[in-house]
């Protein structure tokens, strides 16, 4: 069994890597990813998954539902970090599968990619408490830099971990962005991780804190109509139900973090698109408390004030 | 710190559990206090809920069916906490939008045509401090109104600070929203039942990232007392400050260094505080 197996099967267990070995693997990761184009192109059959946050053990439900990689080909659309437990175990897992089976499984960057954002909802800390420095950190945030952007599916399913932007109407421009870089704070790469498809505007919107784009269906119709694509697939946003098709079934919102943040009780969905883009949504629900490894997270009485 | 709660304990102070139909609670002296904690609201729900209110912005985890509940049998007296009553709030205040550091660079982009710029209070900052009806017998035809009273009276902090066991603990989320990872707007309500009296703190943290931190607490306490009527004291503390003056007051201004507002409340200023008293006929 090759180092890079055997890593896969500790990180399947949930257990980490040796800050050494993260080292290695991102800089092996980074020479795959450093290839790639900002409109990866992806073949059918897929499993699209959206957010996971870091929930690790809801992951692993993911794969019992959609299979293992490499026997499926997997298209993640970002949000591996933050706010779950296991920040660590899951980015690296995905990681680790993207070096040993490269053309099997793409992950594109979401929002929560990011130095900034991570230094706020958790996996910084999560770094820092689990290694006692922030040099896998600094690891990962590197490798946050190389991921692709957007992916697209049999030149027929665009693939974005937010949405559009008002920069952007063809692929195109999409690929000459410098992508190696923090995500800014405005701009085309800021919007496609950032922004979100809203009902009540039909063109653009700017949301109610001034920065970051809503986009509605007039907007949808004619970036599809022009790059000749079927719809969009996307993730960002918390949907109950697991998927949430809008605009006349021109984008869905795919979302993979079951009971999220281990509260909010919604299930969880991938979407399945086989060798004719035939699409399954396959429906799934946390993982049992058991399976855990961790003890049920019942509040703990405390003598507030 | 983990407490148990202890089969003794519950005895000894006259309380007894609600174990019927899986409900969450207990009865003692008189009061039955309960929680509920369910899922968030699913999409039809929500759109529901947003025709009701008004609205089509809501909060993306609105725990629509989670309460808690502090009856007082003998009068019918009931306070309690719930989503909608706080968000209705939220509608009636309508705060103007508090806008993020990055928008001041975005006031420089080129706007593409046909923007509509949305003006909701995103916050969804409420000044929601708890429900309260009475519940009459049918013959007494319906339901009163409560009237809660100015008071100069103060919650005895020390006394509830004294390591009495806690028979009843809960925390119930109301709402939350990740503010599309700009921060965070939660409200929830914490309670603690011991021998002799409840406690509760309904709490809205909010942190606008780089910005501001706002903190609407809203604490009430009762007494468990033999003879005359129960008195439910309630304060609300309302505290705010923008990042700027907290570094200008020497404070750390990342965000990461507030993220819980139970160890950083005494840094924000009061802005608005007031008792008021609940005498239970």
């Amino acid at each position: 069994m090759s180092d890079l197996d055997r890593q896969i099967e500790q990180l399947k267990k949930c257990e980490p890597l040796k800050e050494s070995e993260v080292k290695a693997l991102c800089l092996k990761a980074m020479e795959i990813l450093v290839e790639e184009s900002n409109v990866q192109r992806v073949d059918a059959p897929v499993t699209i998954c959206g957010d996971i946050h870091g929930q690790f053990y809801d992951m692993k439900e993911l794969f019992k539902v959609g299979g293992d990689c490499p026997k499926t080909n997997y298209l993640f659309l970002g949000d591996f970090v933050d706010r779950g437990y296991y920040s660590v175990e899951t980015f690296l897992l995905l990681l680790a599968l993207k070096v040993r089976y490269p053309d099997r499984i793409t992950l594109i960057r979401g929002n929560h990619e990011s130095r900034q954002i991570t230094q706020v909802y958790g996996f910084y800390d999560e770094c820092l408490r689990k290694y006692g420095s922030v040099n896998v950190w600094r690891y990962c945030t590197e490798i946050f830099d190389y991921l692709s952007l957007s992916a697209l599916i049999e030149n027929k399913v665009f693939s974005v971990h937010g949405g559009l932007s008002p920069a952007i109407s063809t692929l195109d421009q999409i690929r000459t962005i410098d992508r190696k870089q923090e995500v800014p704070h405005d701009g085309a790469m800021c919007d496609l991780l950032w922004s979100d498809p809203e009902d009540i505007v039909d063109g653009w919107g700017l949301s109610p804190r001034g920065a970051g784009f809503l986009f509605g269906g007039s907007v949808v119709t004619s970036f599809n109509h022009s790059n000749n694509i079927d719809y969009i697939c996307r993730a960002h946003q918390l949907v109950m139900e697991g998927y949430k098709w809008m605009f006349n079934k021109q984008i869905v919102t795919v979302w993979s973090a079951p009971n999220y943040c281990y509260r909010c009780g919604n299930v969880a969905a991938i979407l399945e698109l086989d060798e004719n883009l035939d699409k399954e949504f396959r429906v799934f629900d946390a993982a049992p408390q058991e399976s855990r490894g961790s003890p049920a997270k019942k509040p703990a009485p405390d003598y507030f004030l | 710190m983990e407490v148990e709660i202890d089969e003794k304990d519950l005895k000894a102070a006259g309380a007894e559990l609600l174990t019927d139909c899986g409900r969450h609670g207990l009865r003692i002296h008189g009061w039955e206090i309960e929680s509920c904690k369910r899922s968030i609201l699913n999409s039809s729900t929500l759109q529901h809920w947003e025709q009701k209110l008004g609205t089509s912005h809501l909060p993306e985890m609105i725990f629509g069916e989670n309460s808690l509940i502090l009856k007082h049998c003998k009068s019918g007296t009931k306070i309690h906490f719930n989503a909608f009553d706080a968000l209705s709030g939220w509608k009636k205040e309508a705060l103007p939008p508090v806008e993020v550091p990055a928008a001041a660079k975005w006031k420089f982009r080129s706007k593409p045509s046909q923007q509509v710029i949305l003006d909701y209070d995103y916050t969804f900052t409420t000044p929601y401090c708890g429900s309260e009806t009475i519940e009459l017998p049918v013959e007494k035809n319906g339901e009163g109104h409560l009237c809660w009273e100015e008071s100069k009276e103060k919650i005895n902090v020390i006394a509830l600070a004294s390591k009495e066991p806690i028979l009843f603990y809960d925390e119930v989320v109301l709402y939350e929203d990740e503010l599309a990872d700009n921060g965070v707007s939660l409200l929830t309500v914490k309670v603690r039942v011991m021998p002799n009296c409840w406690f509760l703190l309904l709490r809205f943290w909010l942190r606008v990232d780089g910005v501001l931190m706002r903190l609407r607490d809203t604490r009430m306490h009762c007494i468990f007392g033999d003879s005359a009527d129960p008195i439910v004291l309630r304060e609300s503390c309302w505290r705010e400050s923008t990042f700027q003056d907290l570094s200008a007051k020497g404070y750390p201004s990342d965000s990461a260094a507030y993220n819980d507002p139970a160890i950083i409340s005494q840094r924000l200023p009061i802005i608005m505080q007031k008792t008021q008293k609940l005498v239970i006929p």
